[in-house]
């Protein structure tokens, strides 16, 4: 019986859709329709399996197995049940999100939506402040004891986010000393555009060159 | 029609063959261009270098296939420093789509070169749903967020992972990613457990992440494939990211001649509409 090496035909299969993907660069054809298809099947095929196993499996049933065998056979029986009754309550919850493909009782849906939002609110909201806001916030104060090329470029940073935080002021008409500082605010936004352009444009030549390195070292092995 | 009037007519599928052939010439004839250090790099591998040998670092792989070319030679550039100094590596991902199948195959191929034992020197804990109680969880207690590791095996079997119980156990936390993940391991885990981290982000996202870099909430930071050139420069271990860059200057050339070409021939024909009003 015939061995097959399935890296081997896995890395064709991975050759022939990558040609196929970058076909569509001369124009539009069967062969890029195709793997367009495939991948999005695949996609929602893992995804689907994935999230059985990892979820539903993992962090529900199991779970939900295992405290009510402990709580059958060993101490701390509340403990366990207490955990089998909100695994119990979290999946619930789950459920009745299908509810919004019920016209007549989709409402029910906004019940979880609301415990996820508020859930997910209050940790976003303490998070956010206490690790992004605040510490940005305390970066742009200027260290005096510094020495003369950092107080520059400390002042920089402060008058690059005072005026960009008064160009998104928006209460007054930009006129005056307003506009003038909200002029600056827009130099230093254009400024951050350009960096992002150029980082963007690194980052897609660097998918064309990854792609590129995998059709001739692994999959051609033309290059060692 | 002049020179600039057909170079704006220029069909873009000509454009495109240039790109491919200036990336590709490269990787048949490298040119071996200079890459500097930046700072932030530099900073970043101090600072695991600066850590006590067999200390528990945690590694993560949040994302997915479609940015390897970036981030997969960062992966691989650090853990080439940590084996190297015989660190304790604990690795997870957030992503479900390649992350998990990424971490297994760079950490197979990794412990096989430095002779690394599963379970003793490192731990795949694997993927996790729902990333923001996966790194609060992880704060209290791992095994609560993962009971077992990729596989499957009990972490209570796992002999590395008798001593981690928590952040307090680690020692410093490397991030890998390529969407806003870093931004939660910044504001959750940093920032409530003090814990060190350092990141390799892709080229899209790093102007963002020098400002961490700047406030002292990240001890370093890798930008895109470059990023990662850096970081094998500096560990002497030469890969696929150092091997890109080659392509990645001569294509920047051929961009920016591009832009320069493409305004004046836009500038020259916005001329000759303007006279002939």
């Amino acid at each position: 019986m015939p061995m097959f090496n399935w890296t081997i035909i896995g890395t064709w299969v991975a050759g022939f859709f990558t040609l196929s993907l970058f076909s569509f660069l001369y124009k539009d054809n069967p062969f890029y329709r195709f793997a367009e298809h495939v991948f999005a099947g695949l996609s929602a095929g893992y995804y689907i399996g994935l999230i059985y196993h990892s979820v539903i499996l993992a962090q529900l049933v199991q779970p939900i197995e295992e405290h009510w065998a402990a709580a059958a056979t060993g101490p701390d029986v509340g403990h366990h049940i207490m955990k089998v009754a909100f695994l119990l309550f979290a999946g619930f919850m789950g459920v009745l999100m299908f509810a919004r493909f019920f016209p007549k009782v989709s409402w029910i849906s906004r019940y979880p939506l609301a415990f996820v939002m508020g859930n997910t609110a209050g940790i976003e909201l303490m998070s956010r402040l206490h690790g992004m806001v605040l510490p940005q916030m305390r970066a742009t104060f200027v260290d005096l004891n510094a020495s003369f090329g950092n107080v520059v470029l400390n002042l920089i940073i402060l008058v690059g986010v005072l005026t960009t935080l008064i160009y998104f002021y928006f209460s007054k008409e930009h006129k005056g000393v307003l506009g003038v500082t909200a002029r600056v605010g827009i130099w230093f936004i254009m400024i951050a555009f350009g960096a992002h352009f150029g980082y963007t444009v690194m980052a897609r030549v660097s998918l064309l060159i990854g792609q590129v390195n995998f059709i001739f070292i692994d999959w051609l092995k033309i290059i060692s | 029609m002049n020179f600039w009037e057909k170079l704006g007519k220029l069909d873009r599928r000509l454009v495109y063959s240039m790109v491919a052939v200036t990336v590709i010439i490269p990787l048949f004839v490298p040119l071996n261009l200079p890459i500097d250090i930046t700072p932030e790099a530099r900073e970043l591998y101090n600072s695991v270098e600066a850590l006590p040998d067999s200390s528990v670092v945690l590694l993560t792989f949040d994302y997915y296939a479609s940015t390897v070319a970036e981030t997969e030679p960062m992966s691989i550039a650090v853990l080439n420093q940590l084996f190297r100094k015989n660190m304790k590596v604990i690795t997870m991902t957030t992503i479900p789509l390649g992350g998990p199948t990424i971490a297994q195959n760079v950490m197979k191929m990794m412990a096989a070169k430095y002779g690394k034992k599963y379970g003793i020197d490192y731990v795949n804990l694997g993927y996790k749903a729902n990333y923001t109680a996966v790194l609060k969880g992880m704060g209290v207690s791992i095994a609560s967020i993962y009971p077992t590791d990729q596989n499957g095996t009990p972490l209570s079997q796992l002999p590395l992972m008798q001593h981690v119980k928590n952040y307090g156990d680690i020692s410093y936390i490397f991030v890998v990613a390529d969407n806003a993940i870093l931004d939660y391991w910044i504001s959750i885990v940093n920032a409530q457990y003090q814990i060190p981290i350092g990141a390799g982000t892709t080229a899209v996202m790093a102007p963002k992440y020098y400002s961490y870099v700047q406030s002292g909430q990240m001890t370093g930071l890798l930008g895109g494939m470059k990023g990662a050139a850096e970081y094998e420069l500096l560990v002497h271990a030469k890969g696929k990211a150092v091997l890109g860059m080659n392509s990645q200057s001569m294509v920047h050339l051929l961009i920016i001649a591009f832009v320069i070409l493409g305004n004046v021939a836009l500038f020259t024909s916005r001329r000759k509409v303007h006279a002939n009003v």
